[in-house]
């Protein structure tokens, strides 16, 4: 009953050092940035042609050589230890049972996304989520399959989760944070993890029923699909990089701020 | 009364031309994906996908402004020479990129959402990609200058564009445009 705490604690802690969101926003591409850049954007562009169009910071990292150390520490993590026990998991689960596999924890994580969609006050898009689970649990046979994307209103609902309520919020990112294996997050994001964690019934089980090894089993299995899936997004975004560590920040950050709109 | 008339008229022309223009866009934009598509279907191997891919992304992909906005303000303290470098490097990097993401007998579907025009000459043209079981979110930006091009491509929000300028300005404090040069001849020399 130790882990649930660790997350509040981690809230508390790291309120003070989280600060409003425009500190950190990625700049506009021109075209909207006349809409909320305010007035000198507009002669800026006019002044110095296209080049301005894309802004190169998006984040503070003032921890850069400790998360560059992290950062490098978990590629070869990746290399060695990740990547060959996921190429196990390719070869011994065919991919139609992956798919089942991946449906089924994505329904199970359920609360994560309603909760979260209450906490932004988007009822409406709670309603779906719950649509959805009901139609995937029941019609898909404990979510093993989807026919939830056959529905219009329900194939394509973004997703919740705790860091984006943060965002919703108006809390920036604070600051980059590389994780030790868990990779590219923020100061609001890492608090946001430990969120959703604590909504995942998959952790529940190891606190309900503690001790037993079929309850390592189903959350090591929900982590070993995810890192699969991660892997993959990690290689295509690094594969024709010129620095990865600038390149996966830069993609993070990025990705974070879409979720954020959405 | 007349000049009423006028207005409405000019109104509805100049709605008219938009529409037209969006709608010119995203028709260039499908005969891309298109030819891509057809191509990446039939490829057996990578090397072969890439030299076969090369031509049609120069025809319908500005590398040109790809390259300059990636390097940003940095881009003017560039000679021809080094400008004419960096766009070639850049460009065998995107196309190899672009040829890596797919895998040969996997077939992608690609759905047009409805186009928006965020300023003249400019248009911006939501898909959604299904590839391998899972949904993407893809944006093309795209502006006309000698017909509609492609000048970025945004998966799931993270802008091609912009990822390699946050790259190219590190490498540019570190050292100007030889150093951009470098870098881009360093990843393209040896894919990692």
């Amino acid at each position: 009953m130790k882990l649930p705490i660790l997350p509040l604690i981690l809230v508390v802690a790291s309120a003070p050092f989280l600060t409003s969101c425009c500190a950190t926003g990625r700049k506009q591409p021109a075209a909207s940035a006349a809409v909320c850049g305010g007035s000198d954007g507009k002669s800026v562009k006019a002044a110095e042609g296209d080049l301005n169009e894309y802004s190169a910071t998006s984040v503070a990292d003032p921890l850069e050589p400790l998360n560059r150390a992290t950062f490098w520490i978990n590629d070869g993590l990746y290399t060695v230890i990740l990547r060959p026990i996921t190429k196990g998991y390719e070869f011994v689960i065919p991919k139609p049972v992956r798919t089942g596999i991946h449906n089924v924890f994505e329904n199970v994580r359920f609360p994560v996304r309603f909760v979260n969609d209450t906490l932004q006050g988007n009822f409406k898009r709670a309603g779906y989520e719950t649509g959805k689970f009901f139609v995937n649990s029941i019609a898909g046979v404990g979510g093993i399959g989807r026919p939830s994307d056959h529905i219009p209103a329900l194939a394509d609902v973004p997703e919740g989760d705790t860091g984006q309520t943060f965002a919703k919020w108006g809390i920036g990112h604070g600051i980059y944070i590389v994780l030790p294996v868990l990779g590219p997050s923020s100061l609001r994001d890492t608090v946001g993890i430990a969120g959703d964690y604590v909504l995942n019934p998959v952790n529940w089980v190891s606190f309900v029923y503690g001790g037993y090894a079929w309850t390592i089993a189903i959350p090591s299995t929900n982590s070993l699909r995810v890192t699969h899936e991660q892997l993959g997004v990690y290689d295509s975004a690094t594969k024709s990089s010129l620095d990865k560590y600038l390149a996966i920040r830069s993609a993070y950050i990025q990705h974070r701020q879409e979720v954020a709109k959405k | 009364m007349n000049l009423r008339l006028l207005l409405l008229a000019s109104l509805i022309l100049l709605h008219g031309t938009a529409s037209a223009s969006t709608a010119e866009a995203e028709r260039r934009l499908q005969n891309a994906v298109n030819e891509v598509l057809a191509i990446a279907d039939v490829s057996s191997s990578n090397n072969a996908l890439i030299e076969s891919l090369r031509p049609i992304l120069l025809k319908h992909l500005s590398f040109d402004a790809m390259t300059r906005r990636a390097v940003g303000p940095g881009w003017r303290q560039f000679t021809e020479d080094q400008q004419k470098a960096a766009i070639r490097l850049f460009t065998t990097l995107i196309v190899r990129t672009y040829s890596s993401k797919f895998t040969p007998g996997e077939h992608a579907v690609i759905k047009f959402n409805a186009a928006s025009a965020p300023a003249p000459g400019r248009v911006e043209v939501p898909t959604t990609l299904v590839y391998q079981g899972s949904h993407y979110s893809v944006t093309y930006r795209m502006e006309e200058a000698e017909g509609w091009r492609v000048t970025d491509v945004v998966i799931e929000g993270v802008s091609l564009v912009a990822n390699y300028r946050a790259q190219f300005d590190a490498e540019f404090k570190k050292g100007g445009a030889n150093a951009v040069v470098g870098a881009l001849t360093q990843s393209v020399d040896h894919p990692k």
